[in-house]
């Protein structure tokens, strides 16, 4: 057929209606619909019989109860358990992603290894558990041979007292070694700050459930501080029903407007570090009004008034010492709060029927001033509120067993003489039990290090550390470090030797007392799956290490699994009696105790079953306790005028402990400016390191999901930012998303500017929980970590890192 | 709309209530609902637009000066338009279609071309394009903790929160297999509802009198996001603060009314300074 302009028109035509005719065009489509997504490496997840597993989260010493989904043999959803009172519903971001942590295998260790690579490059072989046990105890052993087991050191990240904790400082013990250490955290400076005002070696119980004013000096209530279940299901609570008939107000004291700043009631932005006077100037106010609780001062507070000692010396009182430095208007000069906001809030406090003070530094991983938490502490028994519902509570430990004495052999008992590296104990840091800080200055101050061996468990120190890098640097130094990590973090990539413990889903383990809490809570959590990699639980592995180390250590763990040691010290929760192993939403442990409450348990056997089946041991709590005894002050009474931080000066001296005032005023709450800085001029800025609630700062790393709550002024792509007041960005002409330099004497890193309205002027606010260079992907060189450029001064009395007034300036890059 | 299906049996409007007086930004809703809906997670997060998160969250600050500077957050979900919903009236595969029984907008995976329409068309921002398939290496292992009800994603294809529509198949199987033709309040709740640590949102039937959202939806405070657009949203936000619920819908000066309401406002409730008053 020849192509002439009537057929070219008629084929065209008929084309068209044809296409329209035939179904192929959408039979197309479809098939194209189809072929592009059937791709093989579409995973299809297996089917198979759905169950539920009770347990409870161990990621934070917070310790939720938590329900994990299974299909057969995988774990595949997390969520909060219902039927547990620390967290009854919700959990956190983290706990909520921990899958991930499990399944990720380019984040973990799937079985011992020895490093081949250079330090640091993450490149190791795999060994077997014998090889590695049998390294790690020769070593040890060798040294224990010559006579120096104190060059053997470990750090410790678990929680103070629970039992692997326990089980890390035997070992220490019956290897010879002094130099146990634990970062930092504001356990600390809360056990610290009990001991000297009320005595009590007892973890610190703020009944906030109950209180109807809460006034929290930094405690991040919203970014993760105590156990962030409870306080955030409280959180619920208050503000549950019509706005216009809450009973409970929230006060944050904080500079800058974070989440709990912004959510609360009032925001009161002090400067960091001047918390404590502001809670001193709440003080004057009341003690100024006469509005103060004479009943408890009287009975129950020693160094209120001016008190005269058994020599004749007349000594200051607190209120003496209030009254004169902490006017409003004094210490609106130190805090930058108002004058007449100072009155407000003291009005408040009095006005309250049940106020507490709370104090804290954001989540709990890093610690707080002793001086501040006295000053907030004071404020409490100034307005009465200790020993009392809805205010500070003073409750007895968890009554566990204590593990079974022990003797040491001759090389123990020789090393253990030798002083501790970090000085805790002695005349400069008397009531610290350790300095990690000063640890790493020790080793980074020698020319060869003391230590040989370091031992690091459930801890991160190259990376949480608010030293500047100095830990990383010690890291360096000491000849061969065994890392028990189950993750690539920073400092197990700088390990020669890794005994990689079990992640939180595959072990058993407990929880000694969420931080905060009112009333005792022992937790337990259970594998939910069996280990998925040739990895063993921490408590084992110290059990059989002290056995390849030799008879006389191995001597001291007379258990063959972590399991017994557990069980051993829980008797001690049965034979003291009482106690509920099951919750009722309905009778939540914080309302006053009913007339006798079943415990639901006959003998310890079925109590151990049913600790192990609900994860939990607790008792209502006592919110009112005889008074008789509850002190163990050396003068019986809470003391505003502590009388053992007076020993520790006469036996040393102010200077030695970092305090610039002298005489009565050194024994009490009060305001310490910090040290004249002379690099002020140079560095006309201060940095402050923020937490966040969805961002892990501490050795757990953050699961990946987290990064998808990450808001993009806070990280894009490899940078992270940093908040800047916009006049203060101005002043340096940095506009939004400049990227900018932040330099302080002990380094510097690159961020980005992010403009924040809520940021104080003058500040730089970094968050934590970037700048990894371990993990994978994931996380590796995301952003960068602000503790690598802290430069920390020294917590008077306390010696404890002072991590939040760091001078920095900004350099535009 | 009729309360009925053309079975005579009711008719369903699954909904939820958040209120941001009490959401804490923590962002729990978001990995609880990546966890549940098989999303998968990329090594770079920080670009938004190509990032999937069902539920997002989006910071707001009332723009005044420190010390009075606040910010607030807005979690959003799909909002289930119930009138027109703009992606559905666009799809040309028929792969999005509003559920009459459930009030539930839906999304078929293995019908949609990838045309990337609807995702223009909605108001929210809410539907997302897989530019590349699920994101779970092999040698990582990650697949592992894959739920089997929820089918993952291949590329090219659009993807929206279902409010866990699978648990709402998981409800009623479980029902059905007892006997029952209904579902209770609690038998059928998402998973962001269920992980919020601070019980901020609520959900349920919005058709129910006796369920608690329908009686939330009621409050004075509560508000819609872009309510003006005319497509119903079945989501809805609570707050006490006035610049939050001001910054739901793109008001011209002047334009909006602050909420005045006796009953609720018979005690001064907002106290910090630099905080609205009325």
């Amino acid at each position: 057929m020849k192509l002439t302009r009537r057929n070219f028109i008629a084929s065209v035509v008929g084309g068209a209606v044809g296409i329209q005719i035939t179904p192929l065009p959408w039979k197309f489509t479809d098939d194209v619909a189809i072929w592009t997504q059937n791709w093989p490496w579409v995973p299809v997840p297996p089917s198979g019989e759905f169950s539920e597993v009770s347990s409870v989260c161990t990621l934070c010493p917070g310790g939720c109860g938590i329900s994990v989904r299974k299909v057969e043999e995988r774990a595949v959803k997390i969520e909060g358990r219902t039927d547990y009172p620390v967290n009854p519903g919700g959990i956190c971001p983290l706990g909520m992603g921990g899958l991930q942590l499990l399944y990720d295998e380019s984040l973990r260790f799937t079985g011992p290894m020895k490093r081949v690579g250079m330090r640091g490059s993450g490149e190791f072989q795999r060994i077997t558990w014998r090889e590695a046990l049998d390294i790690a105890g020769a070593r040890i052993a060798a040294l224990r041979k010559e006579g120096r087991p104190e060059a053997v050191a470990a750090v410790d990240g678990n929680g103070e007292g629970t039992t692997a904790s326990l089980l890390i400082q035997r070992l220490m013990q019956a290897v010879g070694s002094p130099n146990y250490v634990r970062p930092a955290s504001l356990s600390d400076t809360y056990r610290m700050g009990n001991i000297l005002m009320q005595g009590r070696d007892a973890p610190i119980a703020y009944d906030l459930e109950n209180s109807d004013l809460i006034v929290s000096f930094g405690c991040g209530l919203l970014e993760g501080w105590g156990a962030p279940g409870r306080v955030l299901n409280a959180w619920g609570m208050w503000h549950e029903g019509n706005p216009a008939k809450r009973k409970v107000k929230i006060v944050q004291v904080e500079s800058r407007a974070s989440n709990t700043a912004s959510k609360a009631d009032y925001w009161v932005a002090a400067k960091p570090g001047t918390e404590g006077a502001l809670a001193l100037g709440l003080a004057h106010v009341i003690i100024r009004s006469g509005r103060y609780d004479a009943g408890f001062l009287a009975e129950h507070a020693f160094g209120f008034d001016d008190w005269q000692s058994r020599d004749g010396v007349v000594h200051t009182g607190f209120k003496t010492l209030v009254l004169k430095n902490y006017a409003p208007e004094q210490v609106s000069r130190i805090t930058g709060v108002r004058p007449d906001a100072i009155v407000k809030l003291a009005g408040m406090f009095m006005d309250a029927k049940s106020p507490i003070a709370i104090y804290g530094k954001g989540k709990n991983e890093l610690n707080g001033s002793l001086y501040e938490f006295m000053a907030v502490q004071s404020l409490n028994a100034l307005a009465g509120r200790i020993n009392r519902v809805g205010g500070v509570l003073l409750p007895d430990p968890l009554p566990l067993n204590p593990l079974p004495h022990f003797e040491c052999d001759e090389i123990a008992a020789k090393g253990l003489e030798k002083p501790r590296l970090d000085r805790a104990g002695t005349k400069a840091y008397p009531f610290s039990h350790s300095l990690i800080h000063k640890f790493a200055e020790a080793i980074n101050g020698s020319r060869k290090s003391p230590i040989d061996t370091l031992l690091v468990f459930s801890a991160n120190p190259a990376f949480t550390l608010p030293d500047g890098g100095a830990f990383e640097t010690a890291l360096k130094k000491i000849p061969f470090v065994i890392s028990f990590s189950p993750y690539r973090d920073e400092t197990a990539n700088m390990a020669d030797l890794i005994l990689p413990d079990c992640v939180y889903l595959e072990k058993v383990d407990d929880i000694i007392w969420p931080v905060g809490l009112q009333y005792p809570l022992y937790g337990l959590s259970k594998p939910v799956v069996d280990p998925i990699y040739d990895t063993r639980n921490c408590g084992d592995t110290i059990i059989n290490l002290s056995k390849a180390i030799g008879k006389s250590v191995g001597a001291a763990f007379p258990w063959k699994h972590f399991t017994d040691v557990l069980k051993e010290r829980a008797k001690g929760l049965y034979d003291a009696g009482g106690g509920l192993v099951r919750f009722n939403p309905a009778a939540p442990p914080w309302v006053a105790k009913g007339a006798g409450s079943k415990t639901g348990f006959k003998s310890f056997d079925d109590m151990w079953k049913k600790l192990e089946a609900g994860g939990m041991w607790y008792r209502p709590a006592e919110q009112q306790r005889d008074w008789s005894w509850l002190f163990k002050t050396p003068s019986g009474k809470f003391e505003f005028y502590s009388q053992r931080i007076e020993q520790a000066i006469r036996s040393g001296s102010t200077k030695e402990m970092r305090i610039t005032v002298q005489g009565d005023e050194a024994c009490m709450a009060h305001y310490e400016a910090p040290a004249q800085d002379p690099d002020r001029t140079a560095y006309p800025l201060t940095l402050f390191p923020y937490e966040m609630i969805n961002l892990a700062s501490g050795w757990i790393p953050s699961p990946p999901f987290l990064y998808k709550t990450i808001f993009d002024t806070q990280l894009l792509k490899d940078t992270s930012f940093a908040a800047i007041h916009p006049g203060t960005a101005g002043q340096y002409g940095l506009k939004q998303g400049d990227l900018v330099s932040v330099e302080s004497p002990a380094g510097a890193v690159k961020v980005r500017v992010d403009l924040f309205e809520g940021a104080m002027p003058g500040r730089v606010y970094m968050p934590l929980g970037f700048g990894h260079t371990g993990y994978d992907e994931f996380l590796k060189g995301k952003g960068a970590n602000p503790n690598a450029i802290v430069r920390a001064g020294e917590d008077p009395v306390s010696g404890y890192p002072v991590w939040w007034t760091t001078p920095v300036k900004l350099v535009k890059a | 709309m009729k309360k009925e299906n053309d079975n005579g049996k009711p008719r369903h409007r699954y909904g939820m209530v958040i209120d941001l007086d009490k959401c804490t930004g923590c962002g729990t809703c978001m990995i609880a609902c990546a966890a549940e809906n098989n999303v998968s997670v990329r090594p770079d997060q920080s670009d938004k637009e190509r990032a999937i998160t069902w539920m997002r969250l989006y910071k707001i600050t009332n723009g005044k000066e420190f010390p009075d500077t606040e910010v607030s957050y807005f979690p959003r979900p799909c909002m289930h338009c119930d009138h027109h919903p703009p992606c559905v009236s666009v799809c040309v595969a028929t792969a999005t279609k509003l559920d009459f029984n459930t009030g539930i907008v839906s999304q078929i995976y293995t019908r949609c071309i990838g045309c990337r329409y609807c995702q223009a068309a909605c108001p929210y921002g809410a539907r997302y394009f897989n530019w590349w398939d699920a994101y779970f290496p092999k040698d990582k292992g990650l697949d592992r903790y894959l739920s089997p009800e929820v089918s993952p994603r291949m590329r090219g294809v659009v993807e929206k929160c279902t409010f866990c529509h699978h648990r709402l198949m998981r409800a009623k199987e479980q029902a059905y297999a007892e006997g029952r033709r209904e579902i209770e309040e609690h038998e059928y709740q998402t998973a962001c509802t269920e992980a919020c640590p601070v019980q901020a949102i609520t959900f349920g039937d919005l058709n129910n009198p006796d369920h608690k959202v329908s009686k939330l939806v009621k409050h004075p405070f509560t508000f819609r996001l872009l309510e003006r657009l005319g497509t119903e949203p079945k989501v809805y936000y609570y707050s006490s603060r006035d610049w939050v619920r001001k910054l739901g819908d793109n008001f011209l000066p002047g334009e909006y009314k602050p909420v005045l309401h006796k009953t609720w406002m018979q005690e001064e409730w907002s106290t910090k300074p630099g905080r609205d008053t009325y």
